[in-house]
């Protein structure tokens, strides 16, 4: 009955989108539009090398001749690229060299939204859980990143990526764009283009990093974009466990949220990288404002018997458009996949995953749930593709998908391609509402329907909620309850 | 964009190819770089077709000729079994088709398609419209023997009334590109769907069986199993889409595709869809790829069988199950003649 009562606890607790509101702050920006000259503004304003500036400038040569793709099961109004600051940042006095010297509008922005950013303390009210060292990203910047000494002192580096460029040249210039190429598709060339801070994370041989790594990306200013970049490097024998959260001010206008995230697992390393994604979803009602996130991660497992999961909880996004990936190069490499998405309101996600078996022996597995609701639509898009070399390549997919409603959609579009004989590829989907007979049961036995929903919701994407790390899991649980208020009756 | 257009045009920038999303996997314009002549006519006579040994009426196209008509069409109330005969006798040519089968309410046809290749290498186009009225019920099995270079492309649209019944069972040994389609808008209303489907594929053939089920309307029930057997450097596409429109709600739909590789250079590629705007629906698909049960043909060698005897029981006990669905018992027996048939040409 705990479990019974933490639901209904939280229906209780059910709020509106809890983190609108806004920081009012000093802030720097780059000219509005996009042009070369904002990209070396923004090189300048990041003390960046010159070859990182060639670098963004080829990507901006690149990202004029591509087209915007126009596939995803999502449609939203043409996006003026010149009506959009891309670079916005609280202005510095001399850049925080510890946490006093922050701008406490900082601190209360991050206090409210319950990360820890000082270092004795644990994520919101749970006693005895293990620490975290948070990057947090403010609009265009890293305001501070902590327990940086605690990891350099096993030689994990975690720092914002800025940093990264200026103190660790020859590891970016290793990595950088290896995952996700320059002009993989247009977003990742824009990103390749004006990308501002995301978290750079290297981890040596043979370490299992002591803490959970975090980056918390809040996107305060308007009519700006956010463009981070993360890399994520796991050399031989490494094991890491990073976490990513977001939330934006509700505005009415559309902000867009193109990010580039690239995994590298060496030998025998493991990354395990989740999401709570809970930008804002724009109005339920009219559908205006909200994010498009349009993201590319993919994750590279080039060494032998490496391993990368991905699990993501999608809750908020006025669109998502985003399928984290494996490249599963390495022999006995192992892919995980594991995603709940949920719409309400007018929202769209088309979103799922890539599973590309390069090498002998891989193994994938795809976990879906999806959960539509109000005006909503949802689309799960995979692609499981083994090459002839994969040789005993394995994989089992499951998308499924929950209906509330009259007025949502729910679309499973998974692409299958197989290249070998020695290969077992199993895949099912379902798609179907809440069972009226479980509903009646949870009634009847003293739940409104807004409860029983919730404890229903709870028991379909339970398979994927247990792979995310325990305080991850309870704050998705909350934010399930949250996405779906007023669903239904 | 059809093969059909590019064909009585002249224009191969019609083609679909690999950019075309729906087909990404049967590129017609890297195949076909020049519009060959057309077809002539051929009134030769031919020994008997696949379903040869059944009962019925014949009707011959050879070459995109037919002396019959290009329709059919059958009374209200009355059943009948027609054998439509699609032959293609000339290398280098080409030739389209436009065939029409009506069914007045309550009729009753059971369909007998074969497409006979008897040269190796020609580009046949056929589109095929059944408009089903209310209570017709229509069982078509389709045997698609064509030659080892061939480019066939066989597009049917179906348009089914109340309480009408569409059954496919569709057996192919593939050609240089195939594609067999179906779109089908489901009216709900107690109508019945099935679609079946069976590819065997050798060589460097190449087959694709597409399908797409609308339901446009209440309570409608879709049912789908393809499955497929590959070997040397052939290549097994399927795609399915359903759709189930606003507003059909109790739809019931399933679909499953389940295929063996034989081989390492062997390909099979499939894209099950489901895109669903109502809520009050069980839909569902299935899809499975892989190598023959090792631990079943353990389990035979172990009673004694050889080893390619087991083997061959597998794969035809594994395809059977499709056989098994055709609704008319004597052309259930045929197919299953023509699968030993085509199983022992590899």
């Amino acid at each position: 009955m705990v479990a019974v009562k933490k639901t209904v606890q939280q229906v209780e607790n059910l709020e509106k989108y809890q983190h609108g509101f806004v920081t009012s702050i000093e802030q720097d920006f780059a000219p509005k539009g996009l042009s070369a000259d904002t990209i070396a503004f923004i090189s300048e304003k990041k003390g960046e090398p010159k070859w990182m500036l060639d670098w963004r400038m080829a990507a901006y040569e690149r990202w004029l001749a591509l087209n915007e793709p126009d596939w995803a099961k999502v449609s939203f109004p043409k996006i003026d690229f010149q009506d959009s600051y891309y670079y916005a940042a609280p202005k510095e006095r001399t850049g925080p060299a510890s946490l006093d010297e922050v701008d406490p509008e900082i601190l209360e922005t991050y206090a409210k939204l319950g990360i820890p950013l000082r270092e004795q303390e644990v994520l919101a009210g749970v006693i005895g859980s293990p620490r975290y060292a948070v990057d947090a990203v403010f609009d265009s910047v890293s305001v501070v990143t902590t327990f940086k000494k605690e990891l350099a002192a096993v030689g994990v580096i975690f720092c914002p990526m800025s940093e990264a460029i200026r103190e660790h040249p020859e590891l970016v210039q290793k990595y950088l764009g290896t995952v996700v190429p320059v002009s993989d598709n247009y977003y990742a060339c824009l990103n390749s283009a004006v990308f501002s801070d995301g978290s750079f994370v290297y981890i040596p041989p043979g370490v299992r990093c002591p803490m959970e790594l975090s980056t918390y990306f809040r996107i305060n200013a308007a009519e700006s974009g956010q463009f981070e970049r993360t890399l994520i490097i796991a050399d031989a024998g490494s094991y890491v466990s990073y976490l990513e959260g977001c939330t934006a001010p509700m505005r009415d206008e559309n902000q867009l949220h193109a990010a580039v995230v690239e995994l590298v697992a060496l030998d025998d390393a493991e990354i395990k990288y989740s999401t709570v994604q809970n930008w804002y979803p724009g109005d339920p009602e009219t559908g205006r404002g909200g994010i498009y996130n349009f993201v590319t991660k993919r994750a590279d497992c080039r060494g032998a018997r490496s391993k990368v999961s991905w699990t993501q909880v999608e809750t908020g996004s006025a669109i998502t458009w985003k399928y984290p990936s494996c490249i599963l190069r390495g022999e006995g490499s192992v892919g995980e996949f594991y995603s709940i998405a949920i719409t309400n309101g007018r929202q769209q996600a088309d979103t799922g995953t890539k599973m590309i078996h390069l090498g002998a022996n891989t193994r994938s597995r795809i976990i879906s749930k999806g959960i539509s609701a109000g005006r909503s639509s949802n689309t799960y898009r995979g692609l499981v593709s083994i090459h002839p070399k994969a040789g005993g390549a394995r994989n089992f997919t499951q998308c499924d998908s929950l209906l509330i409603g009259k007025t949502c959609a729910a679309h499973t579009v998974p692409y299958v391609e197989a290249r070998n004989g020695s290969c077992v590829l199993e895949h099912e989907a379902t798609t179907t509402r809440l069972s009226e007979d479980q509903l009646f049961y949870a009634m009847q036995r003293g739940f409104s329907q807004e409860e029983a929903v919730q404890l229903l919701v709870n028991g379909f994407v339970k398979e994927v909620l247990q792979e995310l790390p325990m305080e991850f899991a309870v704050e998705a649980q909350k934010l399930v309850a949250i996405s779906l208020e007023g669903s239904v009756g | 964009m059809s093969l059909s257009n590019a064909l009585l045009t002249g224009d191969l920038n019609q083609l679909p190819g690999r950019r075309d999303e729906d087909w990404r996997w049967t590129d017609l314009r890297g195949v076909i770089k020049t519009a060959p002549p057309r077809s002539p006519i051929d009134d030769r006579v031919l020994a008997a077709g696949p379903f040869g040994s059944l009962e019925g009426q014949e009707i011959l196209i050879i070459n995109g000729q037919s002396s019959a008509g290009l329709e059919l069409v059958i009374a209200p109330d009355t059943r009948q079994v027609v054998r439509l005969r699609l032959v293609s006798t000339t290398d280098g040519t080409s030739h389209t088709v436009a065939f029409k089968v009506k069914l007045g309410a309550g009729a009753e046809l059971v369909l007998l398609e074969s497409h006979e290749g008897l040269a190796d290498g020609y580009i046949s186009s056929v589109d095929l419209d059944f408009d089903l009225a209310e209570g017709g019920r229509l069982e078509r099995i389709v045997i698609a023997d064509d030659g080892a270079h061939a480019i066939s492309v066989n597009r049917s649209h179906v348009v089914m009334g109340p309480k009408s019944s569409f059954s496919q069972s569709v057996l192919t040994r593939g050609a240089r590109r195939q594609r067999i389609e179906t779109v089908l808008v489901h009216p709900g209303a107690e109508a019945q769907v099935e679609m079946n489907g069976v590819y065997l594929l050798d060589g460097q053939r190449h087959a694709d069986i597409t399908t797409s089920v609308e339901h446009a309307g209440p309570g409608g029930v879709t049912r789908q199993l393809t499955k497929g057997v590959v070997r040397d450097q052939s290549r097994g596409v399927f795609q399915g889409r359903i759709l189930v429109d606003a507003g059909a709600d109790q739809t019931e739909a399933k679909m499953g595709h389940h295929a063996l590789i034989l081989s390492d250079r062997a390909e099979v590629d499939a894209r099950p869809e489901l895109l669903i705007h109502a809520d009050d629906v069980q839909c569902a698909h299935g899809n499975t790829i892989g190598a023959l049960d090792e631990e079943a043909l353990f389990y035979m060698c172990q009673r004694g069988l050889p080893e390619e005897e087991a083997r061959s029981l597998l794969i035809a006990a594994f395809v059977d199950e499709v056989v098994c669905l055709i609704r008319d018992s004597a052309a259930q027996d045929c197919t299953r003649t023509w699968i030993s048939d085509a199983r022992g040409r590899t």
